[in-house]
């Protein structure tokens, strides 16, 4: 899990050009909207778009991505289920 | 169309050291292919950085050269925002059919779609300026920013506007350089600046930039007084074209002081050139493609070095000839006013 939040992170800085920004500023609780990261609804589709590069998932239900984009503790817990199942 | 549109202000990002304002041109030296890239100013403080992240070159260029200019035009919010693009943003483009071939057209990045569109920049400009006024962008090939001008100058002229924000902005890539190169619009061999114009050789330099101009109704120093758009002439329609737009315009030959000419070294219109030069024996010429270099929207520059050239003086009324590749021809007419 640990390995694949830290990716996640490094992902997530590559996808979203988080310039001066390294994967040890994220902290894996933190909200990546609004406040943390400060992210958008643009950012919300380039993070969709990269779970179904990166890890082949694909989001269809949008509540169910507003759930899944909380933190990167919650996109790493639900990358891992997918993975399991 | 005749017109008195006053320039209360303009910004230029392009290959020469423009963006502080000063007109100081010079001769590049190019390295590995005949085409020059702008000069990019510090974006940091004037775009967000949570909004600078998402931005291409060309929007970033864009976006700050209009904001530049409403700066130096002390205001903040204008009447309209109106611009012309040859290509838009063509780096967003790219990567955006790369994506569709990569990934099979599925998992596609919003960002590059988004930005894509032509009217990007003036989304931006509005956004950030909060401007919710007449928004528009003209896509004509090397009639683009020129069709922004006219547009301009009629949102003036019937009083829909007091202050339009008129600008242009095309930016060159390396794959779209390779395309255009394989239909004859570059030089075969580096061919330099400073020998763009005795070059002899078909083709010309690829250049690039964003230039932008706070047009007003109000009276201020420089005024652009008309405009002549005319579509694939032959040499002898282009001289009738000119003597009728001097005539429109209530003005002699011999009263031009200063040629902007467009002169991109491209021996296939040369003969267009020396026909509108001819005609101005007595006026100094200045040549501004050896400078920006070919693009769509050159003839923003163009704009820009004449009204340059006003501010400096000595020359008081400036004709600006340019062509894009023999087919969009155009004559401006500025003046320096008498307030």
């Amino acid at each position: 899990m640990e390995a694949l939040k830290l990716k996640l992170k490094q992902q997530i800085i590559e996808a979203l050009n988080l310039q001066d920004t390294k994967p040890e500023d994220i902290d894996d609780n933190a909200p990546l909207f609004g406040e943390g990261l400060g992210l958008d609804s643009i950012d919300s589709l380039e993070l969709m778009v990269l779970l179904e590069r990166n890890y082949q998932i694909k989001v269809e239900d949008p509540r169910e991505g507003r759930k899944i984009l909380q933190s990167v503790q919650t996109m790493a817990e639900f990358i891992t289920s997918k993975q399991v199942a | 169309m005749k017109a008195k549109c006053y320039i209360r202000g303009c910004a230029a990002i392009s290959p020469q050291e423009s963006f502080a304002g000063h007109f100081a041109p010079q001769l590049l030296t190019l390295e590995g292919k005949s085409m020059m890239r702008v000069k990019e100013p510090d974006y940091s403080g004037f775009i967000p950085p949570n909004s600078l992240r998402r931005m291409s070159r060309v929007l970033k260029m864009g976006l700050v050269a209009a904001l530049q200019c409403l700066r130096n035009s002390n205001t903040s919010v204008p009447g309209a925002i109106i611009t012309g693009t040859g290509r838009g943003s063509l780096q967003d483009t790219e990567k955006f059919l790369h994506n569709i071939r990569d990934y099979a057209e599925t998992a596609l990045n919003p960002t590059p779609f988004i930005q894509s569109t032509y009217n990007s920049v003036n989304g931006l400009i509005a956004l950030q300026q909060q401007c919710t006024e007449y928004n528009n962008t003209f896509v004509h090939r090397g009639f683009s920013f020129e069709h922004a001008v006219l547009d301009s100058m009629m949102q003036l002229a019937e009083g829909n506007a007091t202050e339009v924000l008129t600008g242009a902005f095309d930016e060159m890539t390396d794959e779209h350089f390779y395309i255009k190169s394989r239909i004859g619009y570059w030089k075969n061999e580096l061919t330099q600046p400073a020998e763009l114009l005795d070059s002899n050789t078909t083709g010309s330099i690829s250049g690039e930039g964003a230039t932008f101009f706070l047009f007003s109704s109000k009276p201020s120093d420089i005024c652009l007084e008309g405009i002549k758009m005319v579509y694939k002439p032959s040499g002898e329609e282009l001289q009738q074209a000119l003597q009728a737009f001097l005539s429109s315009q209530d003005i002699a030959a011999e009263e031009i002081d200063l040629l902007v000419s467009g002169r991109n070294g491209d021996t296939q219109y040369g003969h267009f050139y020396d026909g509108v030069e001819g005609e101005f024996s007595d006026a100094r010429v200045f040549y501004f493609k050896p400078y920006c270099g070919e693009y769509d929207t050159a003839g923003a520059f163009g704009l820009w070095a004449a009204v340059k050239e006003l501010e400096i003086g000595p020359a008081k009324t400036v004709l600006l000839y340019n062509n894009f590749y023999g087919e969009q021809h155009t004559f401006m007419l500025l003046r320096k006013a008498a307030i």
